[in-house]
């Protein structure tokens, strides 16, 4: 029922602005969403200032002082109300003795030290066994560069060996007229071709 | 030529005269010692009215009405605060009157004071309220105390002991001033 009535008010609404496709009108709210602004025939419009006569102003003004005093009162009432309730209630702690209180808190204590001690024995264990790992590791560590260093020293002689084993052939300042002789008796010549066999077919 | 009729159109208000920055600025040496006056509170038969104590100018706000920070001694239907009150943020409203020398006198000899109010210590339970306490303690008619918290601008106080309150107060609409009696004619 409500809903065909809602529908029929829509209806009126799309009728009503049918013909003017420039104007948006809202149909699902009946009011003027707050964004759009103040439509062209409300611009100008000054609303009118109510008169309050002199006794109904005085009366409201009693009615609402009087209401403002109660309200306060009993919220101040419920306030006190709850503190009350805290201070003497014990729904929600257990009242204790001193001496209880001491006992409490002695036992507390004990089984706070029991806990350290235990997690105090556990904790040396483990740092026991860390400190030996860690040990290990570095005398893994040092061997293996120990290894690595003599590997490289090996690798340096044996270059050293080769090129020492090359220098024979140098030419040096003593044998240069030599091997110029040497060259000039054996011209070579690197003008030559080589096919899929391997056979050389030199040019000249 | 006839006289041209200045018409206003727009929303009416109930303030008159000018913002303070526009009586104070004007005035030699700020106007210290000069007396002003809201026209909101003349409506009242005791006299209202500040003198200005101190004055500091606050710079101009683009948009705004010059506000001015002002200390004035307030009288406030006839009882002189103790203590100076500082004017600032409602400096602006165009309400303010600056009273000729010629006419302090007007305020200064009227003596009428307004009425202490006594408000009575305990109150009536709201009815449901009432009921939940009437259950718990058996009392027949619980009380709760009057909360009023009072500053150095309130004219009321709550009765000592013993003292007959001048406002009765009640849990229901209670009774009417008779000034406005006749609103509840038949119906209480």
């Amino acid at each position: 029922m409500l809903r065909a009535g809602c529908q029929l008010l829509n209806q009126a609404a799309a009728v009503k602005t049918g013909s003017n496709n420039f104007a948006l009108e809202f149909v699902r709210w009946r009011r003027k969403p707050r964004w759009l602004p103040v439509a062209k025939s409300k611009m100008f419009r000054v609303p009118e200032r109510k008169k309050q006569t002199e006794e109904e102003r005085t009366e409201l003004m009693r009615l609402h002082n009087n209401y403002k005093t109660q309200l306060r009162s009993v919220r101040q009432y419920l306030r006190e109300e709850v503190v009350r309730q805290q201070e003497t209630s014990t729904a929600d702690h257990i009242v204790l003795t001193p001496e209880q209180e001491e006992a409490e808190f002695q036992r507390c204590l004990d089984e706070n030290a029991a806990w350290n001690a235990k997690i105090a024995s556990e904790r040396n264990v483990r740092l026991a066994e860390e400190r030996e790992a860690k040990v290990a590791y570095v005398q893994e560590r040092l061997e293996a560069a120990k290894l690595r260093s003599e590997e490289r020293r090996e690798k340096v002689d044996e270059r050293i060996r080769y090129e020492i084993e090359q220098a024979k052939t140098f030419i040096t300042r003593e044998s240069l007229e030599v091997a110029i002789e040497t060259a000039l008796a054996n011209p070579v010549d690197h003008n030559y071709a080589i096919d899929l066999e391997g056979n050389m077919y030199r040019g000249r | 030529m006839s006289q041209k009729v200045i018409k206003y159109i727009g929303r009416t208000t109930d303030f008159r005269g000018n913002s303070l920055w526009e009586i104070v600025g004007n005035l030699p040496d700020w106007g210290v010692g000069r007396m002003v006056i809201r026209n909101m509170f003349q409506r009242y038969p005791e006299p209202c009215y500040m003198r200005i104590l101190k004055v500091q100018a606050i710079d101009e706000q683009p948009n705004e009405v010059r506000k001015v920070r002002v200390t004035v001694e307030k009288t406030w239907r006839g009882i002189t605060q103790p203590k100076p009150v500082e004017i600032y943020s409602t400096s602006y409203k165009a309400d303010y009157e600056l009273v000729p020398l010629s006419e302090e006198h007007k305020f200064l000899t009227n003596n009428k004071k307004a009425a202490s109010v006594v408000l009575p210590t305990k109150l009536d339970l709201p009815p449901l309220l009432r009921e939940y306490v009437r259950d718990e303690t058996g009392e027949m008619n619980p009380q709760m105390a009057v909360h009023f918290k009072k500053t150095h601008n309130k004219n009321a106080r709550l009765a000592q002991a013993g003292e007959q309150p001048t406002l009765q107060m009640s849990m229901d609409v209670g009774k009417p001033a008779p000034i406005s009696a006749k609103l509840y004619d038949g119906l209480l």
